[in-house]
């Protein structure tokens, strides 16, 4: 249209939409005055009045269609139509209170339970990530396929070796993570830092948010070290002091400099299930030509255009050679992973199940608010019929129903929101530790606009899929036949008795493969949480306490501080016993390769490994780890006396098959001297409950004074009635008694260490529990609206058949006939359809199979029998029509 | 009942601009005059009629005003505006282009 045509037709279009009576009533006057003048004429050519104003409004056609017909074209009718509508709409809704707060609930808590999913999907698996170019930047650990690992840290003659020698990276920084004793300004505190390479944060496009980044002078060993804050701990620790570079501070005994602080939003490197955000970067990586301490992390940027697979081969080139150098890197190759596969290849497997049990739910709540308008739609035929006889075209009935339809959404959505970002704290409560280092945001349970868009374009999908359906089925003009059965109630078409059946049917299927996914994770963790762990969690209360400083460079020092420790918190009431450790079990891994005087040189590539832990006298007893054969350590175990050390079962089994294991010889790292087994303990998941069982040495303290340098676990056992959080007080007490300035850092009972281990699970597990007993109550209430309706519709014809002497019984199984063959077929499309999906959830499982039958047969017979009661209460009903009564009412 | 669609698709648009044009006058004039003109051959109906008067009102190529007639009736009158009248002469061009055509293709003779 032209601009100039807009000046005649804006005016009008306004005239319309805001004076709406004035235009009405200027439309009835119009055709008075037409009908009127029609009569007159009528009469003068002789016909009586009261038959001229019949003819008159006859060559008018329906006064009322052609009035509507002219308010059509004044275009802005839909705006009035929608405004009308809605109000109707309400009115509909206020009126029946029952379906609309059915229909409201059901879709607040799918559209809820959608909404949190989803804001946690956006938060790991689509929110840009906050680096520079995040699509060229890649993550380096190493993986070894031969022997089924991955994702392991990388060595420092491996950084150099891909960093030096390929050509797909633009540029390549590495860093390793420590734990900094903080002393001086205030209270002595541990924290997690990293060491880094001088081009870690240039790399990732990050500038500092005070101060500078490290200079690759700095990354020298030997020149000052520099320190750069995290704010978190620029803020906490320093007050936000706008002074703090240049300061110095004392990490581990040494004076750093500080030089600079990070801005607060850099978790996302930390993502991965080896990492913790850091309080500060420390530097002096001095990275040399060295394979050993595999400690260290990579972190590249793609050159634009190189892809991973390049990258990858190129890198794989480098190991071959590097292989010829350092035998012991055999079969260790570079895992280049985007960083979007790093920080979420651990949850997405979860996510995506639930976003698929979510969708499910949804589309449950869909088709049972579908069915119950269906149910109206057919209720209010009548009404539509008349609608349709005064002039209502069916594409505007069709247009109110989905405006009822939208505002029950509306509610639906808006209270869903608000349901959802108190669901996200309820997940954030839930969530393993990874998902949350993944997704910050989702712990402040904020929604953001992405997710309320997610939200909206929900409503309105929905509003479509289980509005249309009922709406172009009840908005069918029936005109003659509706009317002409007037007062009787009509009979359902059977087009859409089939459409409703069809609607149940694929509930029930949907409800059966959440069902079976909430069956297999309930079994999965009920494996998990009976496992035997190798030893008894209950009443472990574990801390570390990092030495630092010079007060503790000689290892008597240590060793004194630790016996002291130990005997303190012995004679403390509640406590059985306590030990120390180099680490514990599910929270760390420290794997070396050994070898066995039997096989003293085994080919390349076969060297065992097994877990290397450090232990003092007491581990066993206070970890209940039994001692199958053999001794334990005791105090005579010190560096003179002979070298010990005690295996695990499947170290025994698999070293020397067949053989007694005690005094057997075998020795950690080339020229260590040779260690002889005292003793075979029970085998211990250390990876936690679903890591397996591997290799275990345990060797005694005493004889590695010298090891103790980075931060101990103490472990303490609590008698039974003792909770070990009752007594982390009383610990910390004793520690800072001999010494105010050790820190005390990671406080947890190991119950606490088991069940984060198992946190996914138990997510995925509650999360699929709820939308499965959501979808079971759905779809029970829906086969149970669709045979109570069915039911009141056939009265009549249940009456007859009474009347003619049908027994009770053949009523009863009329009715619940139909019920249990609607259930039964949903069921087997249930089973089918679960069959297939299931598969897509193995990640997720332990101890239990995708097809695991006892849950699929539990399952069913579950939702068969609530579907068989949902079917006999309005059987039972049936059978109490009474003939007469029956017969009389229509 | 005759409906619009019984007469060339948009024709009685133009027949209506055209009666307009001769003559500013309202909707039963209209009607009466349609009849009077085309021979009552051209049957439309008077429900046709109005919707068809408010489409084109609507587009601006009408406008309408109420006066008093000369029996003291308050009506409304239609008129042409400057759009209708340029709207009329363009699909007159197009009529009488389409329709000779169509008579160019009656008059074949047969070979």
């Amino acid at each position: 249209m032209r601009p100039e045509h807009w000046l005649f037709t804006i005016p009008l279009r306004l005239r319309s939409l805001f004076r709406r009576a004035h235009a009405d009533q200027e439309l009835d006057d119009e055709l008075r005055d037409h009908l009127e003048r029609a009569s007159e004429q009528y009469v003068a050519k002789g016909m009586a009045p009261g038959e001229a104003q019949r003819r008159a409004r006859l060559d008018l056609g329906g006064i009322e269609q052609t009035k509507e017909q002219c308010r059509d074209t004044r275009r802005v009718n839909r705006i009035q139509d929608l405004i009308q509508d809605l109000h109707f709409g309400l009115r509909i809704l206020r009126k029946n209170p029952g379906f609309t707060s059915i229909a409201v609930l059901t879709l607040a808590l799918a559209i809820g339970a959608n909404t949190a999913i989803f804001s946690a999907v956006y938060a790991v698996l689509i929110k840009p990530l906050p680096f520079k170019n995040a699509d060229r930047l890649v993550f380096i650990l190493k993986k070894n396929a031969p022997r089924g690992w991955s994702r392991n840290p990388i060595s420092p003659a491996e950084i150099l070796a891909w960093r030096n020698q390929t050509e797909a990276f633009e540029d390549f920084a590495a860093y390793t993570e420590s734990s900094c004793v903080l002393t001086g300004a205030g209270e002595t505190e541990g924290d997690p830092c990293e060491t880094i390479t001088s081009n870690l944060f240039p790399l990732l496009g990050v500038a500092p948010y005070r101060g500078r980044n490290f200079t690759s002078e700095e990354d020298k060993a030997e020149v000052p070290r520099a320190v750069i804050l995290s704010y978190g701990l620029w803020q906490r620790r320093f007050g936000g002091d706008e002074n703090v570079t240049g300061r110095s501070i004392t990490l581990n005994g040494v004076s750093h400099t500080v030089v600079g602080v990070m801005p607060a939003n850099l978790s996302h490197l930390y993502a991965s299930p080896y990492g913790s955000v850091p309080g500060m970067w420390v530097s002096g990586i001095g990275l040399a030509a060295e394979h050993t301490s595999n400690d260290y992390f990579g972190v590249a940027r793609l050159k634009p255009g190189a892809t991973l697979a390049q990258a990858s081969m190129q890198m794989d080139t480098v190991s071959m050679g590097l292989e010829k150098v350092y035998p012991d890197l055999h079969g260790w190759r570079a895992q280049v992973m985007s960083f979007r596969t790093n920080s979420s290849a651990d949850t997405r497997p979860a996510l995506l199940v639930l976003i698929a049990a979510t969708t499910f739910v949804l589309l449950i709540a869909c088709a049972n608010i579908a069915n119950l308008l269906l149910a109206r739609g057919a209720g209010r035929a009548n009404e539509f019929a008349i609608r349709n006889a005064l002039g209502a075209s069916q594409g505007r009935l069709v247009w109110q129903l989905l405006t009822e339809s939208a505002v029950v959404c509306l509610a639906g959505g808006i209270i869903g929101v608000l349901l959802a970002s108190g669901l996200c704290k309820g997940l954030a409560g839930l969530a393993p530790d990874t998902l949350l280092r993944a997704a910050p945001d989702l712990a402040a349970g904020t929604t953001n606009v992405r997710v309320l868009g997610f939200a909206m374009l929900t409503l309105i999908a929905t509003t479509f899929l289980f509005g249309l359906a009922p709406a172009l089925q009840s908005a069918k003009p029936k005109v003659i036949e509706t009317l002409k059965e007037a007062g009787r109630s009509s009979l359902q078409s059977p087009q859409s008795r089939r459409f409703r059946s069809a609607l149940v049917v694929s509930e029930i299927a949907l409800a059966l493969v959440l069902l079976v996914g909430a069956g297999l994770m309930v079994r999965t963790l009920a494996e998990l949480i009976h496992v035997n762990l190798g030893f008894n969690p209950k009443n472990i209360l574990t801390v570390r306490a990092p030495l630092s400083g010079d007060r503790y460079k000689e290892p008597r020092s240590r060793a004194q501080f630790w016996e002291q420790v130990v005997a303190r918190v012995e004679a403390l009431p509640g406590v059985e016993s306590a030990s120390v450790s180099r680490g514990v079990p599910i929270t760390g891994w420290n794997g070396q390769s050994f070898t066995t005087a039997e096989n003293p040189n085994p080919p390349v590539g076969q060297v065992p490994d097994a877990n290397y832990i450090i232990v003092g006298p007491d581990y066993f007893r206070t970890m209940q780890i039994p001692l199958h054969r053999g001794r334990g350590f005791n105090d005579h175990d010190t560096q003179s006396a002979e070298r010990v050390v005690i295996v695990n079962e499947k170290l025994a089994r698999t070293s020397w098959p067949g053989q007694d294991p005690l005094g057997k010889q075998l020795r950690v790292g080339d020229d260590a001297p040779w260690l002889s087994v005292i003793g075979v303990a029970g085998d211990v998941l250390s990876q936690g409950a679903d890591g397996g069982i591997h290799s275990e040495t345990y060797v005694p303290l005493g004889q590695y004074p010298w090891l103790l340098q980075g931060p101990q676990h103490l472990v303490v056992r609590t008698s039974a009635s003792v909770k070990p959080e009752s007594v982390i007080r009383a610990v910390v007490e004793q520690i800072h008694r001999i010494n105010k300035d050790v820190p005390v850092t990671d406080v947890e009972t190991m119950e606490q260490i088991t069940l984060e281990s198992i946190a996914q699970q138990r997510m995925v597990m509650a999360l699929l529990v709820s939308f499965a007993g959501l979808a079971l109550a759905l779809s029970t209430l829906g086969i149970y609206s669709v045979l109570s309706y069915s039911t009141a519709q056939r009265t009549r014809e249940i009456g007859v058949r009474m009347a003619l002497g049908a027994e009770r019984g053949s009523v009863l199984r009329l009715v619940v006939g139909r019920g249990v063959a609607l259930a039964g077929l949903g069921l087997a499309i249930g089973i089918a359809a679960a069959l297939l999906l299931t598969r897509l959830m193995t990640d997720l499982l332990y101890g239990v199979r995708a097809t695991d039958p006892l849950t699929f047969v539990g399952v069913s017979a579950v939702l068969g029998a609530s579907s068989i009661l949902a079917c006999y209460v309005p059987a039972r009903r049936a059978t109490k029509i009474d003939p007469m009564v029956a017969l009389r009412y229509e | 009942m005759t409906k619009p669609s019984d007469l060339v698709q948009g024709t009685l648009d133009m027949l209506l601009l055209k009666i307009l044009a001769l003559d500013p006058m309202n909707g039963f004039a209209v009607s009466q005059r349609l009849k009077q003109m085309s021979g009552d051959v051209l049957q439309v109906s008077d429900g046709s009629l109005y919707p068809a008067l408010h489409k084109l009102e609507q587009e601006g190529w009408i406008t309408a005003e109420w006066k008093t007639s000369e029996y003291g009736r308050r009506a409304k009158y239609y008129s042409l505006t400057r759009l209708g009248r340029r709207q009329l002469e363009k699909e007159a061009d197009n009529w009488g282009r389409l329709s000779s055509a169509i008579s160019r293709v009656i008059k074949l003779k047969e070979a």
